[in-house]
């Protein structure tokens, strides 16, 4: 009889024992998507707006396209800046993120909020405008470029620059570099210095006044 | 007896040295052994065996082990006594061929119990995998490396190395393969984490750890799968009964990073209950190599523990409790997010940006902090032991990178896992012992918003059935061994495109695991383990999903990519199983442990030969063209892969204070698939120790100095190199065909040394350690930081604490 009731309690434990199991088991999870995100690191087009001071109506734009991001179709340099001798521009620019064609994200704006962890540097090719002159700041930070904007630490940003373009020409380069320079950037701080938003070379042609 | 025996099969891995001895007339006679707690089975160190009826006495050393020397007589009395402890009083026969062939082990009974202290006759194997290789750490040992991580803690041991990215950030390397190919089991369940890439650390705090095994064969049977290469085993503290409160606290500096920590514990055990709390806090700042500061490459740690348990006559209730809070730093100088700042970084001889020391930390960074609740049940019924284990875990995991918007994780993650397992022992039958077990294993993983990136892996759910049983069976001089294991795993991912689309996938895979396995003592100090296991995980979430920016890589996961016929690499769609079959990784893995010990001596020599069908590994596939200019892109792929190697040790007393040890080991390994080398795996390393207890003095008990030096060679199996230079300028073309390279060459070979001073004086304890002695410039090749700097140089570690 003792056995008996004994064999019983063990039965029981036995199953509690599983029981126990099998409720702990039995939590699942959920069925979640990750919520969307403003995606502001990834480019996809970048585009130049030359403007001239002189004609508003006057509008250069080039673009350069990277439709899938960090996939793995490569970026597209379109078009080529198409400028007046002797005219002088305003350059602008629209940096965008339209991965998600109902939700395109402005990074321009998000560049400027963060002005005093960016600058965007030039090359181009030497004696293309009368102003600046030279070559550009790409190989050398002190050489001239008509910055237009700064950060609050009163060093360029390079989001409004000025051109005055110089003789016709054809088949010349303008290279745009822009830098992050979190804790990097000071008053001497160059195109090497940091890492690379972006980079890119157009075709820059510049035609005669006449 | 029956009940004992099976108690002490449970869970449990000590080894138990033979306890041998020699026949001698005269004055001639020697007593060897080893001391144990006979309820946790732990060594007593310390511990003083006398010989009764004379002068002659000894303490056993921090591994319980003791050697008598001449001992008068063909038969001795001898006494074993500690604290706290059932004294045992037992005869010795030198002429007696049982005692002297089959060697004992002396198991001490705490008071208050009912047990009494033992002298086993025979040798006593005790644990599970018998015919496995098994390396462990006691506390003693893990004392002297307060301020390590795991990972770097466990890599003394033969044929296990560690990897890292920086000093903070360091994931255990066992026979060549790391990552999700070890396992984890921190109190008896797997540690859930974000088990990938290199740069994810297992957050354990090597303080909270009683013990730590390393299984170095394929024990997917017993643990479950992904344990390809090995099983890392930490155990808690003990709880241990019929122990009056006892407690410790321990606190240090080191001099390179000028890091402090500070830990205490407090525990204490009645007849039936038992309680331990334990906690750890470590910051350390910026450390340097022999001649550069490393930015950014401090950490701070905060850890707690506590275990409480409950004994009935039958019954046998644990529950604890950890948490472990990490913020490492990673150097500054290793971010690049394009290729042309990543070539100027590693064609530099030292990093190109510095700042002045400091604890601060800043991007990249990682915080992560993990909950792990566990109770355990042992119940010896009438048929067999019964244990239950449930575990709830929950892994939060911030990385923040140097960016836009840098206050921002750009991975932040929330891991939450269940690890439940019902196991029968059931009762010995001629010789047969075994169990069957059940296991239940799920996470859930979630990816926090607010990170303004596309996620990188998807969230995920993973539900996991495991059945399996483990038999082994003693006969003569032999233990077999047998064990299967089926395992079904269902899994769910979701996940958002480039452009923000939701994309679903669910999938499922199932697998049979074995392992055979063979213990023959060839002779009393002989004996040879072989075993031939199999094991197998699935492909995880970011081998099959990852997509997009990860430093200065583009990397697509298995299902992120398809190639052209051309071989161009497209990854306009999102695959699934129909269109690319990924198949589960499996291994099987053949290791052979040969092993003597005699007297003084101990030689170990382990073989392996690892064969891993659809091995996954990241590998470069080309150059492709972004915003930031050219940028190598990888690809996760598929391969088979063999990995063979062999370890060895050789360690000999060479008088009674002084012991010397010789180590080496060696891997190679190949891609077999694709006739190409793999990359990162460690090199040839051979090492050399030296034990000197030194006379004490000044009130001294102990005082122990131990020089270890080892000697590392350049890995002459590394990849070919191709530097970032030649693939910006197109000097070298790499495609999805090309062979796999590097970006460096290995570095070259170095010899380190560590002086370890420990001393003791009644309850108060210290070590002195110089790590990097002679203040060695190097660099790691399993340190993926070797791309950008040297390692820390000279370290001073004082430490001093205080037990009762």
């Amino acid at each position: 009889m003792k056995i008996e009731m004994m064999k019983k309690v063990k039965l029981h434990l036995m199953a509690a024992l599983a029981a126990t199991f099998l409720f702990v088991t039995a939590c699942g999870g959920d069925d979640d998507a990750p919520d969307k995100e403003n995606v502001v690191e990834i480019f996809t087009d970048v585009t130049l707006i030359f403007t001239n001071k002189a004609k508003a109506s006057d509008v250069v734009k080039v673009t350069a396209k990277d439709p899938d991001g960090t996939g793995a179709k490569p970026l597209e340099v379109k078009g080529a800046i198409n400028l007046t001798a002797g005219a002088i521009y305003t350059l602008t620019y629209e940096i965008k993120n339209a991965l998600d064609p109902k939700d395109i994200e402005d990074l321009g704006k998000e560049i400027l909020e963060e002005a005093d962890e960016h600058q965007l540097f030039y090359a181009f090719t030497e004696g293309a405008f009368t102003s600046p002159a030279g070559n550009g700041n790409i190989d050398k930070a002190s050489d001239p470029i008509n910055y237009k904007d700064k950060d609050k630490k009163n060093y360029p940003l390079g989001l409004k620059t000025e051109w005055t373009a110089g003789a016709a020409r054809t088949g010349g380069t303008f290279r745009v570099k822009l830098q992050h320079q979190p804790d990097l950037k000071t008053a001497t701080s160059g195109s090497t210095d940091g890492d690379t938003d972006f980079d890119l070379t157009f075709t820059l042609n510049i035609k005669s006044s006449n | 007896m029956l009940k004992i025996k099976t108690t002490i099969s449970i869970g449990l891995l000590a080894w138990l040295l033979a306890f041998s001895s020699q026949a001698q007339s005269g004055c001639g006679g020697k007593i060897t052994g080893r001391i144990l707690d006979k309820e946790t089975h732990e060594p007593i160190p310390a511990a003083t065996i006398r010989v009764l009826n004379s002068d002659l006495g000894v303490v056993a050393d921090e591994e319980g082990r003791f050697i008598l020397n001449k001992v008068c007589g063909s038969e001795a009395d001898f006494e074993v006594r500690f604290l706290g402890y059932k004294t045992l009083i037992h005869r010795h026969y030198f002429n007696n061929k049982e005692h002297v062939d089959k060697g004992h082990a002396i198991y001490l009974a705490p008071n208050e119990t009912e047990l009494q202290s033992v002298v086993v006759e025979g040798e006593v194997l005790v644990g599970d995998i018998k015919s496995m290789s098994v390396n462990q750490l006691g506390r003693a040992q893990l004392a002297t490396k307060t301020t390590q991580s795991l990972a770097s803690a466990i890599s003394g041991i033969e044929g296990v190395a560690f990897t890292s990215v920086g000093s903070n950030v360091q994931l255990p390397v066992i026979h060549g393969l790391y990552g999700n190919r070890i396992l984890i089991i921190n109190n008896g369940v797997k540690h859930g984490f974000q088990n990938w890439g290199a740069e994810h650390a297992p957050e354990i705090d090597i303080t909270a750890a009683h013990k730590i095994s390393v299984l170095k064969g394929a024990s997917g049977v017993r643990y479950g799968p992904e344990a390809l290469g090995g099983v890392v085993v930490m155990e808690g503290n003990p709880l241990k009964l019929s122990h009056k409160l006892y407690g410790g606290i321990s606190t240090g500096y080191e001099t390179n990073g000028r890091g402090y920590f500070t830990n205490a514990h407090l525990g204490a055990g009645g007849k039936k209950f038992s309680y331990h709390f334990g906690a750890n806090y470590r910051r350390i700042g910026d450390r340097s190599t022999p001649n550069y500061l490393l930015w950014n490459t401090g950490m701070e740690e905060l850890s707690a523990n506590a275990g409480l348990r409950y004994k009935l006559p039958k019954w046998d209730f644990k529950a604890r409790y950890s948490y472990v809070d990490q913020k490492p730093g990673l150097l500054r100088p290793s971010v690049a997010r394009s290729i042309a700042l990543f070539s100027q970084m590693v064609e530099a001889s030292k990093p190109i940006l510095m700042r002045n020391f400091s604890y601060h930390i800043d991007e990249p960074n990682q915080e992560t902090n993990h909950h792990l609740a566990t109770l355990k049940v042992d119940w010896a019924s009438g048929f067999g032991d019964f244990r239950l284990l449930v575990s709830q875990q929950i892994n939060n995991r911030k990385e923040f990178d140097v960016r836009r918007n840098a206050e921002l994780p750009i991975i932040n993650l929330t891991l939450s896992t269940t690890d439940n397992k019902l196991e029968w022992y059931h009762p010995e039958k001629g010789g047969l012992e075994g169990s069957i077990g059940l296991q239940y294993f799920s996470q859930n993983n979630d990816n926090n918003p607010g990170t303004n990136v596309i996620p990188f892996i998807p969230n995920y759910n993973n539900y996991r059935y495991s059945l399996f049983a483990i038999e082994q069976l003693e006969s003569g001089s032999n233990t077999f061994e047998l064990g299967i294991r089926l395992d079904h795993e269902e899994l769910s991912a979701r996940g958002r495109t480039q452009s923000q689309k939701i994309f679903r996938n669910k999938f499922s895979y199932t697998n049979l695991t074995g392992t055979l396995g063979l213990l023959r003592r060839l002779s009393p100090h002989w004996e040879w383990r072989t075993n031939i296991g199999t094991a197998w995980r699935t492909p995880n979430m970011a081998e099959l999903y990852s997509f997009g920016q990860h430093g200065f890589r583009i990397e697509y996961g298995l299902w992120r990519y398809y190639g052209s016929e051309k071989g161009d690499i497209n990854t306009d769609k999102i695959l699934t199983g129909k269109d690319k079959a990924v198949k589960a990784e499996k291994s099987i893995k053949w290791t052979n442990e040969l092993s003597y010990e005699k007297d003084n001596n101990k030689l170990t020599i382990t073989g392996y030969a690892n064969y891993i069908n659809h091995f996954i590994f990241l590998r470069p596939a080309g150059l492709g063209a972004f915003f930031w200019g050219p940028g190598p892109t990888y690809i996760f792929d598929q391969s088979d892969a063999i990995l063979m190697g062999a370890d060895f040790t050789y360690s000999n007393r060479l008088s009674e204070n002084l012991k010397g040890t010789l180590g080496a080991s060696y891997l190679y390994s190949r891609n077999v698939e694709r006739n190409e080398p793999l990359i990162n795996q460690p090199p040839l390393q051979a090492n050399a120790e030296f034990a000197w207890n030194t006379p004490v003095f000044g009130g001294l008990n102990l005082s122990k100095l131990s020089l270890k030096t080892s000697y590392t060679f350049r890995q002459f199996q590394a990849p070919r190199t191709i530097t970032p230079e030649e693939l910006i300028s197109n000097k070298v073309q790499v495609n999805l065909n090309s062979e796999i390279f590097d970006f460096k060459d290995a570095p070259k070979a170095y010899f380190l040394a560590n002086l370890i001073w420990e001393w003791s004086r009644g309850k108060i304890g210290g070590q002195v350690q110089v790590r990097n002695l002679f203040n060695a410039s190097y660099r790691d090749y399993l340190n993926q930081m070797r791309l950008f700097a040297d390692e820390p140089g000279r370290n001073f570690i004082l430490t001093l604490n205080y037990c009762f």
